[in-house]
């Protein structure tokens, strides 16, 4: 696949959200402010390219057997540096997201590209890949954000962008509103998948 | 650089210790497992599906070692999946053939069910089925919620434009689904080499039956079938024939002498069976076989078969150790005249 | 009968206030795949509550005696994470050995648990809350307790829901999520339930 595709499939055709329904965890719990869901997507785009660089690399040096322990210290690495580094740059984000930072590290999606593609592909592609996949994510995560916070505070970057008069419904940042907005897209996406399957035919 | 390399010893010690107490448990609490189940379980395609009728990939490769489950059941691996395991198990593939699902029923669509009553309620068989014997006149009959289409997980069973169930051989991987489902068990697992059905299961006395089916295919017990059978492969028990598969060969003259259409032919249109002079060595073998006695020569003299008599049973065909046997098309003489 | 009343407190408190799966958001990866039926939501369960109580256990031991006395709980990611996925393989080996009857129903699961949010979740929130040890144990196993409550329940309503009629697009995940909403909308009649 071209560069240009590898980089470009993770946004649209194999979003890890809403195509391959990986990474449930933050995009419920994190996606209540745009700020958070952005943050949130950045920190796991960092986590994503380096270790699909890093797993790449030392892919001829892992024994198969024990290749999921070893991604996964990679991984894990590569979460606590961004924690760190988040905590010391960004505290207010770095509270608001709480534990899902640590929570990265068993996000499916990473692991999930290590065993998929970093193991099989060279270092660029697998960068690129991981960055793809990284964007992907992070608008997957903006879109359900906009949604929730627009209806739950009638703000977007705590910015007021509602009415005076309206009355925000909580229950869409709190966590039915997440499971039910997070349902209703998917649902969107279906449908429009199914008119792009018919005008095919 | 003690910042840096404290840390690092600490994790490291750390992996060590546990690596050295994963190593020790793996001795101390190996469990003998045949390592041919580790072999077969990395060969399955790990979709952990069930449709082997087992609880995952790991479950099948243990009943194949363990139970002697045959190697040919994983439906999404398919026949490569089945020779990759037929020789880690040092067996030939050859000994179970693929089971298909046959219905044995003709009615259950739109236009050839009589219906009792409208059925309004949980499309699901079971529950229409204990309704008042089901809306189906025949009380042995299709019911017609499409269970067995719900329950197959493989796309092999399809509703046609009449409403009729139509079981696609390819994607079918025999794995009982769809039998488990149907309340009024209408479906069967046969070797897809069978080619000849009995496609009713009414009990009823010949009569009855014939009315109720709205498809008016339905089985009278009358026996033509039974007594027309070379090889005594059908038999008639409670008012209905049943083809022994076992005996069965193909040969579908049954399904010329029912009178009412109760069996299919899906052989249909036969051909007919031609040996060809230059490779025949006389050797009798298909003569002996034929159950309709149509192919007739002296020993070592090339055969020749009465194509009048002739089924299309292609018995010979398979006998013959010479390949020299041939099923023609005898609607296209020019076949016959060159051959 | 303190030791009791606090026990049960923190039962309900982890079952339903603060549950897992519906409050906390961890979890939902097993919660939203393996809840079609209701004998392998089960033995997932079952599953889950043992890792998530014994993770804790041993998490909670050595943040306390290897990353405390050296200061490096910035390691705290990276040793959790080792020793939960230590932890259940050795878990797993142990099961196949001495009992093949519960490895052979839930010893499928339990490889998927390493990656479960909810384990390494529940071993950081127990640090974070700066709980005992025997605390830290009782909210990884209550915990355990109600993903499991929450996955019979799911299991339950998605097995009646095969029979229903649903549009196409609504179908598998779509609905899925939408009964977690309205389960966690049921849920949060618990909040603000304040109990010590």
């Amino acid at each position: 696949m071209s560069a240009f595709k590898e980089l470009t499939k993770g946004i649209f055709k194999e979003n890890p959200t809403f195509v391959l329904v990986l990474g449930m965890c933050p995009t419920l719990a994190v996606t209540s402010s745009l700020k958070n869901a952005i943050g949130m997507g950045m920190a796991s785009t960092f986590v994503l390219m380096f270790s699909n660089i890093l797993i790449s690399l030392l892919k001829d040096l892992i024994p198969s057997k024990i290749r999921i322990p070893a991604y996964i210290v990679v991984i894990a690495s590569f979460v606590s540096i961004i924690d760190m580094a988040m905590a010391a740059y960004v505290p207010e984000l770095h509270k608001n997201l709480g534990i899902f930072i640590p929570l990265i590290v068993v996000n499916c999606i990473i692991l999930g590209r290590a065993e998929a593609f970093a193991c099989k592909n060279n270092v660029f592609k697998s960068a690129l890949d991981g960055i793809g996949m990284g964007l992907g994510f992070t608008l997957s995560l903006s879109v359900v954000s906009i949604i929730r916070e627009i209806l739950g505070a009638g703000q977007l970057l705590e910015i007021d962008i509602m009415p005076q008069a309206y009355e925000p419904m909580l229950a869409a940042i709190l966590a039915p509103g997440a499971f039910i907005t997070l349902g209703l897209l998917m649902a969107l996406i279906n449908i429009i998948k199914d008119k792009k399957k018919v005008e095919k035919e | 650089m003690m910042t840096i390399l404290l840390p690092a010893m600490l994790l490291g010690g750390l992996a060590a210790i546990f690596g050295i107490i994963l190593a020790y448990a793996s001795k101390k609490f190996h469990v003998e497992v045949d390592p041919k189940i580790d072999e077969i379980i990395s060969v399955l395609p790990s979709a952990n599906c069930g449709g082997c009728a087992f609880p995952g990939c790991a479950g099948y490769a243990d009943a194949i070692v363990q139970s002697g489950a045959a190697v040919n059941m994983c439906g999404p691996g398919g026949e490569e999946v089945a020779k990759r395991i037929a020789a880690i198990m040092g067996v030939s593939l050859t000994p179970k053939e693929r089971d298909i699902a046959v219905i044995h029923c003709q009615s259950g669509g739109y236009n050839n069910t009589f219906f009792k009553y409208e059925y309004k309620g949980i499309d699901n068989c079971r529950s229409a089925a204990t309704i008042a014997g089901g809306p189906n006149m025949c009380v042995w009959g299709c019911v017609f919620q499409y269970d067995c289409v719900k329950a197959c997980q493989f796309d092999a069973l399809h509703i046609d434009a009449q409403g009729m169930k139509i079981v696609n051989e390819d994607n079918c991987t025999g794995c009982g689904a769809c039998v488990k489902a149907c309340p009024r068990s209408l479906i069967e697992l046969v070797p897809i080499s069978k080619k000849v059905h009995i496609l009713c299961s009414s009990r009823d006395k010949g009569p009855i039956a014939k009315k109720s089916c709205g498809n008016n295919t339905a089985c009278i017990a009358c026996g033509l079938c039974v007594k027309n059978c070379p090889t005594q492969a059908i038999t008639i028990t409670n008012n209905l024939a049943i083809i022994d598969y076992s005996k069965c060969i193909n040969c579908g003259i049954c399904a010329t002498v029912c009178p009412t259409k109760a069996i299919e032919d899906r052989m249909l249109p036969r051909k007919k069976a031609f040996i060809h002079d230059d490779l025949c060595i006389g050797c009798t073998i298909c003569a002996k076989k034929c159950p309709v006695e149509a192919i007739s020569g002296e020993l070592k003299q090339p055969h020749i078969v009465d194509q009048e008599k002739c089924v299309g049973c292609e018995v010979c065909v398979k006998a013959c150790p010479k390949n020299a046997i041939e099923m023609v098309d005898i609607n296209i003489p020019k076949k016959i005249a060159e051959a | 009968m303190a030791i009791v009343t606090k026990i049960l407190f923190m039962a309900v408190t982890s079952i339903f206030i603060n549950n897992f799966v519906l409050s906390r958001f961890l979890g939902l990866c097993p919660y939203l795949g393996v809840s079609k039926k209701i004998d392998s939501a089960f033995g997932m369960g079952m599953a889950v509550i043992f890792v998530m109580a014994i993770a804790s256990a041993f998490t909670w031991l050595i943040n306390q005696y290897i990353l405390i006395p050296a200061n490096m709980q910035y390691l705290q990611t990276i040793a959790f994470i080792l020793t939960i996925a230590a932890l259940v393989q050795f878990v797993e080996m142990f099961i196949q050995k001495t009992a093949p009857a519960l490895y052979k129903s839930l010893g499928v699961y339990l490889p998927l648990i390493t990656t479960n949010c909810a384990v390494l979740g529940v071993a950081v929130i127990n640090i974070g809350e700066g709980l005992s040890f025997l605390a830290s144990i009782l909210n990884g196993f209550f915990g355990g307790v109600g993903f499991t409550v929450v996955l019979l329940m799911m299991a339950g309503i998605r097995e009646r829901l095969e029979k229903a009629e649903l549009p196409k697009s609504m179908q598998g995940m779509p609905i899925a999520l939408i009964i977690a909403g309205c389960m966690a909308l049921a849920f949060l009649g618990f909040s603000g339930l304040n109990l010590g």
